[in-house]
């Protein structure tokens, strides 16, 4: 399985975390499970990637961060996507399309 | 059931400086992965090797590396330092404009040199821009002060530094005088550059923090 550069991991990972928070609020191991399932294990996370992001993305307000207790009694920290974290997707979608349409139109990745 | 809140203070003891929840969310997660591990039929004492694996070694260094740059710089930076920034220039641009304008009355004399009235009056203006801009950045309310102050930090190092060299010239030359002179014909002392400014520099952040309706919260 390919590996992904840790640079361009990083600034994907803001996107996929936005786009899956989009759906419903999840604690952090739920977001690193998801996308690790999602992505067939090609993007993952472990704690000094995932939490740190989290942190900047609440930062931003982007994210807003709530404990909730579960029905076991125990507490998740659940993040949900803000209004203004959901205004970020489109643009940040917009730029990795363009992103990948320079690289191919260099590479011809998609026909190689 | 291992105690993971114990776990992750002992394998991580620089997140002791960062906030309870940091700690507790870490916690959370090293819990979840190792009833994970225990779900996908791992022996009790592999999982709990496993799941602590995640806050040994290389993994430990880069977390705390990550988190501080997160919790600290990135609240530094933004929070206090640049917002404190934008507060001394502004301070220093109503400074010069003053001169320039030579605004009336433009000084009064006290200590020994020329204080700057009219600046001192603008000041929490400086002040409460310093405190909103922190805000804006999600500064507690000790960062939105930190970064009104910084300008009478930054001249309280100046006149260290000045009195510092003045000092040493007193011990290397015998006709200092006039440089130390010079100095307090400028004005340049702690009351009328450090001392006082801060003082109208918080009197503007009491005001944003009023009007902002900042003043009941907890930092």
């Amino acid at each position: 399985m390919a590996s992904v550069n840790a640079q361009i991991k990083r600034g994907s990972a803001e996107l996929a975390v936005l786009k899956l928070l989009n759906e419903h609020p999840l604690h952090g191991y739920e977001i690193a499970k998801r996308i690790e399932a999602l992505t067939g294990g090609v993007l993952w996370f472990d704690m000094a990637s995932l939490y740190p992001m989290l942190h900047r993305l609440e930062r931003k307000s982007w994210v807003k961060a709530e404990w909730q207790t579960l029905p076991n009694g125990r507490r998740r920290r659940c993040y949900r996507l803000t209004a203004s974290g959901r205004k970020q997707i489109g643009p940040l979608c917009a730029q990795w399309r363009a992103f990948f349409q320079a690289l191919e139109s260099v590479t011809g990745f998609q026909n190689a | 059931m291992p105690d993971w809140k114990q776990i992750v203070r002992k394998h991580l003891r620089v997140v002791a400086f960062c906030s309870p929840e940091v700690i507790e969310e870490l916690a959370t997660h090293l819990e979840d992965s190792y009833e994970a591990l225990l779900g996908e039929g791992l022996p009790a004492e592999l999982a709990l090797q496993r799941a602590m694996g995640q806050s040994e070694g290389c993994g430990r260094v880069w977390l705390v590396m990550r988190l501080l740059q997160e919790e600290f710089m990135s609240g530094v930076m933004g929070e206090v330092a640049l917002p404190g920034l934008c507060t001394s220039a502004a301070a220093g641009i109503l400074y010069w404009a003053l001169a320039l304008t030579h605004a009336q009355p433009g000084v009064i004399w006290l200590v020994g040199g020329q204080l700057p009235l009219w600046w001192w009056c603008l000041l929490p203006v400086c002040g409460a821009l310093g405190a909103l801009l922190s805000r804006r950045k999600g500064g507690s309310r000790a960062q939105r002060i930190a970064a009104s102050l910084l300008p009478s930090a930054i001249m309280g190092i100046v006149v260290l530094l000045f009195f510092a060299a003045g000092y040493t010239l007193s011990g290397l030359v015998n006709h200092y005088g006039p440089v130390f002179e010079h100095l307090e014909s400028m004005g340049i002392g702690p009351p009328g550059f450090v001392v006082i400014p801060a003082v109208f520099s918080l009197l503007g952040t009491g005001i944003a923090e009023v009007s902002t309706g900042e003043s009941g919260r907890l930092a």
